[in-house]
C-alpha cells in the first residue's frame, strides 16, 4: 500500500466514525423527541379544566346566615341546596331523571366553589353572582375531544340529554377552559377533574429534604475522613469497595430493608416522607461518596503541601484548601443523587406510599405520595382523565430533573471560576 | 564565622526498606545560602525535607539520627510540627499558590499562627511580604485578584512572600526556577541575595551556575550519600573530590 | 562513570584547544632554535622563513582566541575545564611573544658581521640553549600537567637571569674593544635582551601550568638572578 493509499484509508476510517457518532446521536435525539413529543401531547390538557360559567343566587332562608357572618359561621352553613337550587337553573329540565343528568354535569366540588366564594366576600347574602364551576370529569373529557360521540348512547358516558345540554352550553359560550389550578393545589382523589399533584408535590419535597439532610452531611464527612484521614489499609479498601458496590444495589432492596428495620422494628409511621426520607437517604449516600471522593482524590498534592508548608495543620489543611476545591464536584454529585432519588419508585412502593392520599401532608410525619408513585397510581386507574394527569405529572418529574441538573452544571461552573 | 544554624549528624532515611540518605552530616550557616546538588534521585530533595519535617507525609518515610536547629532537636517525636513549620518555611519546584485572592495567600499563614488579628495588622503583614519578595508594585491594586491569574515568575514570587509572611528564620527552596524563563529566575536570583541577609536560605538546584551565582557554601549529594560540601568557590573552581569534579563538569556517564 | 564530557562535542572542543597550543608550542620551540640558529651562524638567508613561520603562529593564536571564546559561551566552563580554557589563554598569549621575541632576533642578524669573538658567542650560545630547554620542558610539563617539572622551570628562571647577565657583559666588552662596532652590538645587546624575555615569557607559562593542575597560585616572588643595569 502506497503512503498516499495508507492516508486515505485513515481519512475514511475517520469520516466513518464521525458518520457513526453522529448516526447515534441523531438516533439518540429522535427518541428523545418522540418520548417528550408523546409525554407532551398527553399532558398538556391536564393543565386545564373545563368549567361551566353559572349563576348563583345566595337566598338567605337556604343559607341561615346573616351578611358579615365570620370565617367559623360560613363554614358551618350548608350550601348544598344554593349549589342544586342555582345549579337545576342553568337549563330546564322536565323531571327529576333530567335533573340528575344535569347536576351529574357539574364536578361534586361545586358545593366547596360556592362556599369558597362567599368565603372571599361574606356579603352576597340576596346577591347573585357569575362562578366559573368545575365540569365533571365526562364533560372535561368530552370538551377536550377524548370522548367519541358517534357512538350509541349506550356505549357512550354521556347521556343524549347531556350531550343536548352541552351542545347548548356550547352554544351560549356558557363553557370554557381555564388554568387547571386544582392540579396544583389537591391532592389525589377518586374524582379525576379535581384530582391533583398537590400532596405528592409536598410528599415529595419533605422525603428530598429529609433525604438531602441526612445524606449530604454523612456522605461528605465520610468521604473526607475516608479520602484524607484514613489509613490506607485493608480494612479501608474493603470499606471502599463495599461502598461502591452499594451504589449498584437496586433501589427495591433498599426498600426491603426499609420495611423491615424502619417499619417493622423501629415502627416509623407508614406511608410518610419520614421513611421515605430516611429510605432514599441510604441510598443516595453511596451515590455522594463515590464523586465527593473522586473531587477530593483529584486536588492535586501541591495543594496539601503549600498548606502544611506555611504551618497548617493536617485538619486545616484539608477543610480550609483540599474540600474548598472538591465542592464543586461535590454538589453536582449531590444535585444528581437527588435527582435521581427523586425519580425513585420502588422502594417507596415497598414502604406504603401507594397508599390513597386525600390530604396534603403538613409535616413529614404525615402520610403522602411522591411523584412517581402518583404517577404509578394514576397510571393503574380506569377512567380516561387520569391519563392527561399522569402524563402532565411526569412532564412535572422531568421539570424538576432537568431544572435539578442545570442547577448542578450552573454551581459547579460558578465555583470552578472562582476558584480558578 | 557565622553561626551555624541547622546541624544534621548521622542523619538517615528510610523509605520502607530502601534507604534513601546515609549518614549525612551537613551544617548549614545562619543568614547565609547553601546549595545543594546532586543528580536526580540523590537525596537533596529528601535532605531539606527532613528540615521542616515535610517527610511527615509520606507514610513509609523513616528518619533516624540528628538533626538540629538552635539547639533544638527538629526529629523530637513530641516536637510541634505546626511551630516548626512557622520557623522553616518552604518554596516548591512548581508554585503553588493556594486558589484564593493574593491577598488570601498571603494572609492564611498569619492568620493561623495568631499573627494579625485586626484588618489592618494583616494589611501591614501582606504590604511587608510582598514588599521584601519585590511583588508589591506589580499586584497592590489587585490584591483580590485570584493568586493563579498571576504569571509563572509572579506566582513563585507569591509563594516565596506567603513563605516570609509568617516571619520564617530558615527558607527552604526546591528548584524554585526550574519552572521559570530567565527573566523571572534572575528576579529570584536578586531576591535571594536580598533575603539572606535576613533569612538562611537552603537551596536545591540543577543549574551549576545558579548554584555558583547565589550561594555562599554548596553540598553536592550523590546516591544518598553527601560527597563534598564546602565553599561554594571552592567547590566550582577547585574541588576536592573527583566525583564532585566530574558532575560539575559534565563527566558523569 | 567515565572520564570523557557526556556531551562529546564538548569532549572535542577542549581537545581541540589543547591540541592547537601543543601545535603552537611546537612551532614556537622550531621558531626559537631557528631564530638563534641564524644569530649564531649568523645565517642571513633563514630570515624570510623565520618570518612566514611567525604568521604561522599568530593564526594559530587567534584560532584559539575564538575557541575559547566559544568555550566559555557555550560551556559555562567549570573547575578543571574553566583553569584548562583560561590557561589556554594565557599560554597562547605568551608564546606568541616568544614567538615575535625570537621573529625580532632573526631580523637582528642582517647587520652581523661574520667574524665574531668566539666567547661572544659562546656565552649568547649557552643563553639561547637554556632558554630552548626551558620552552621545551614548560611545554612538557603542560602536556603532562606535571606540576613538579612547571616549578622546577619556573625556579630555574633564576638561571636564564644569569646568564643573560654574563652574555650581556661579553657584548659590552666587545663593544668598548673597538668603537666601530656599536651598530652591531647594539643588535646583539637586544637580541640578549629578547632572550630574557623569553625566559620570563617561559616562566609564566611555568605558573600558568602550576595553576592548572593544582588550582593554586605559587606562591612568593620568582627567583631572581643578577640584573644588568640597563
Amino acid at each position: 500500500m502506497t503512503k498516499e493509499e495508507r492516508l486515505k484509508k485513515r481519512h475514511q476510517a475517520e469520516k466513518r466514525f464521525r458518520f457513526y457518532g453522529l448516526t447515534s446521536i441523531f438516533v439518540a435525539l429522535l427518541f428523545v423527541v418522540i418520548l417528550v413529543q408523546n409525554i407532551f401531547s398527553k399532558g398538556s390538557s391536564a393543565f386545564k379544566k373545563t368549567v361551566i360559567t353559572t349563576e348563583i343566587f345566595f337566598d338567605q332562608e337556604l343559607l341561615e346566615i346573616q351578611n358579615g357572618a365570620s370565617q367559623d359561621e360560613i363554614m358551618e352553613a350548608d350550601f348544598y341546596d344554593v349549589m342544586i337550587e342555582n345549579l337545576i337553573k342553568a337549563y330546564p329540565a322536565k323531571d327529576r331523571d333530567e335533573e340528575d343528568e344535569l347536576l351529574k354535569l357539574f364536578s361534586g366540588e361545586a358545593e366547596i366553589e360556592i362556599k369558597k366564594a362567599f368565603l372571599k366576600d361574606n356579603n352576597l347574602i340576596g346577591k347573585t353572582i357569575t362562578l366559573d364551576l368545575t365540569a365533571s370529569d365526562d364533560i372535561d373529557q368530552l370538551h377536550k375531544g377524548n370522548y367519541p360521540r358517534d357512538l350509541p348512547e349506550e356505549r357512550r358516558r354521556i347521556s343524549n340529554f347531556q350531550l343536548i345540554i352541552y351542545d347548548y352550553f356550547v352554544e351560549k359560550k356558557k363553557i370554557s377552559k381555564n388554568f387547571n389550578n386544582y392540579f396544583f393545589t389537591n391532592g389525589d382523589s377518586r374524582d379525576p377533574e379535581i384530582a391533583g399533584i398537590g400532596g405528592a408535590l409536598v410528599g415529595s419535597f419533605y422525603s428530598i429534604l429529609i433525604c438531602l439532610l441526612l445524606a449530604f452531611p454523612i456522605a461528605v464527612l465520610a468521604s473526607i475522613y475516608l479520602e484524607e484521614f484514613a489509613p490506607k489499609n485493608k480494612i479501608t479498601d474493603f470499606i471502599e469497595i463495599n461502598i461502591n458496590n452499594l451504589a449498584a444495589v437496586p433501589s427495591i432492596v433498599y426498600g426491603l430493608l426499609a420495611l423491615q428495620i424502619l417499619l417493622a422494628t423501629i415502627q416509623l409511621p407508614r406511608s410518610t416522607p419520614l421513611v421515605a426520607g430516611i429510605t432514599l437517604a441510604l441510598m443516595t449516600l453511596p451515590r455522594i461518596i463515590i464523586p465527593c471522593r473522586a473531587s477530593l482524590k483529584a486536588v492535586p498534592p501541591s495543594i496539601r503541601e503549600g498548606a502544611l508548608a506555611v504551618g497548617a495543620s493536617k485538619f486545616q489543611s484539608v477543610f480550609h484548601h483540599v474540600v474548598p476545591l472538591a465542592l464543586p464536584g461535590t454538589l453536582s454529585g449531590t444535585i444528581i443523587g437527588l435527582a435521581q432519588a427523586l425519580g425513585e419508585t420502588a422502594p417507596l412502593i415497598l414502604i406504603g406510599m401507594v397508599a390513597f392520599v386525600v390530604d396534603i401532608p403538613s409535616s413529614p410525619v404525615d402520610p403522602s405520595s411522591s411523584l412517581p408513585v402518583q404517577v404509578y397510581l394514576w397510571s393503574e386507574s380506569a377512567e380516561r382523565g387520569f391519563v392527561e394527569k399522569t402524563s402532565a405529572t411526569i412532564m412535572m418529574l422531568l421539570t424538576f430533573l432537568i431544572v435539578m441538573n442545570f442547577v448542578a452544571v450552573y454551581l459547579r461552573q460558578k465555583f470552578e471560576k472562582r476558584w480558578n | 564565622m557565622s553561626n551555624i544554624k541547622i546541624k544534621s549528624k548521622n542523619l538517615d532515611v528510610f523509605y520502607g526498606d530502601k534507604q534513601a540518605l546515609f549518614d549525612v552530616n551537613l551544617d548549614l550557616n545562619e543568614k547565609e545560602v547553601t546549595a545543594l546538588i546532586g543528580p536526580s534521585g540523590c537525596g537533596k530533595s529528601t535532605f531539606i525535607r527532613c528540615i521542616n519535617r515535610m517527610n511527615d507525609v509520606i507514610d513509609i518515610c523513616k528518619v533516624t539520627g540528628n538533626i538540629e536547629m538552635d539547639g533544638m532537636n527538629i526529629n523530637d517525636k513530641n516536637l510541634d510540627v505546626v511551630a516548626l513549620r512557622e520557623k522553616v518555611g518552604m518554596v516548591f519546584q512548581k508554585p503553588n499558590p493556594f486558589p484564593k485572592s493574593i491577598y488570601d495567600n498571603i494572609s492564611y499563614g498569619p492568620k493561623i499562627h495568631g499573627k494579625g488579628e485586626t484588618k489592618s495588622e494583616l494589611d501591614e503583614i501582606v504590604e511587608n511580604s510582598l514588599r521584601k519578595s519585590a511583588l508589591w508594585e506589580e499586584v497592590k491594586d489587585r490584591l483580590d485578584e485570584p493568586g493563579t491569574s498571576l504569571s509563572g515568575g509572579q506566582q513563585q514570587r507569591l509563594c516565596i512572600a506567603r513563605a516570609i509572611s509568617v516571619n520564617p528564620e530558615v527558607i527552604l527552596m526546591d528548584e524554585p526556577c526550574s519552572a521559570l524563563d530567565p527573566i523571572a529566575t534572575a528576579k529570584i536570583e536578586e531576591l535571594i541575595d536580598e533575603l539572606k541577609k535576613t533569612y538562611t536560605i537552603v537551596i536545591v538546584t540543577h543549574s551549576m551556575a545558579q548554584a555558583v551565582r547565589v550561594s555562599q557554601k554548596t553540598g553536592f549529594f550523590h546516591l544518598g550519600k553527601l560527597i563534598e560540601v564546602g565553599k561554594t568557590e571552592k567547590i566550582f573552581k577547585n574541588p576536592d573530590n573527583k566525583m564532585t569534579q566530574d558532575y560539575i563538569t559534565g563527566r558523569f556517564g | 562513570m567515565s572520564n570523557e564530557h557526556t556531551v562529546k562535542s564538548y569532549e572535542e572542543e577542549l581537545q581541540f584547544l589543547k591540541d592547537s597550543l601543543i601545535k603552537m608550542g611546537s612551532l614556537t620551540e622550531s621558531q626559537l632554535s631557528d631564530a638563534m640558529d641564524a644569530v649564531i651562524k649568523v645565517d642571513k638567508d633563514s630570515i624570510d622563513k623565520i618570518i612566514k613561520s611567525d604568521e604561522e603562529i599568530n593564526k594559530f593564536r587567534s584560532k584559539i582566541d575564538t575557541q575559547i571564546m566559544n568555550l566559555l559561551v557555550k560551556r559555562a566552563p567549570m573547575a578543571i575545564d574553566l583553569r584548562e580554557t583560561i590557561s589556554s589563554l594565557k599560554i597562547s598569549q605568551d608564546l606568541e611573544r616568544i614567538g615575535d621575541l625570537s621573529k625580532s632576533n632573526a631580523k637582528k642578524v642582517k647587520p652581523l658581521p661574520l667574524d665574531l669573538p668566539d666567547e661572544l658567542i659562546g656565552n649568547l650560545k649557552r643563553l639561547g640553549e637554556l632558554v630552548m630547554k626551558q620552552l621545551k620542558d614548560v611545554l612538557d610539563s603542560y602536556v603532562n600537567k606535571n606540576f613538579d617539572k612547571a616549578k622546577e622551570v619556573w625556579e630555574k628562571d633564576e638561571q636564564v637571569d644569569d646568564l643573560t647577565y654574563i652574555a650581556m657583559e661579553s657584548v659590552i666588552d666587545f663593544l668598548s674593544k673597538d668603537k666601530k662596532n656599536l651598530d652591531f652590538s647594539t643588535h646583539l645587546i637586544f637580541a640578549t635582551k629578547n632572550l630574557e624575555r623569553a625566559g620570563d615569557h617561559i616562566t609564566n607559562i611555568a605558573e600558568t601550568v602550576c595553576y592548572l593542575v593544582k588550582g593554586e597560585y605559587l606562591k612568593g616572588n620568582r627567583p631572581k638572578g643578577k640584573v644588568i643595569q640597563e
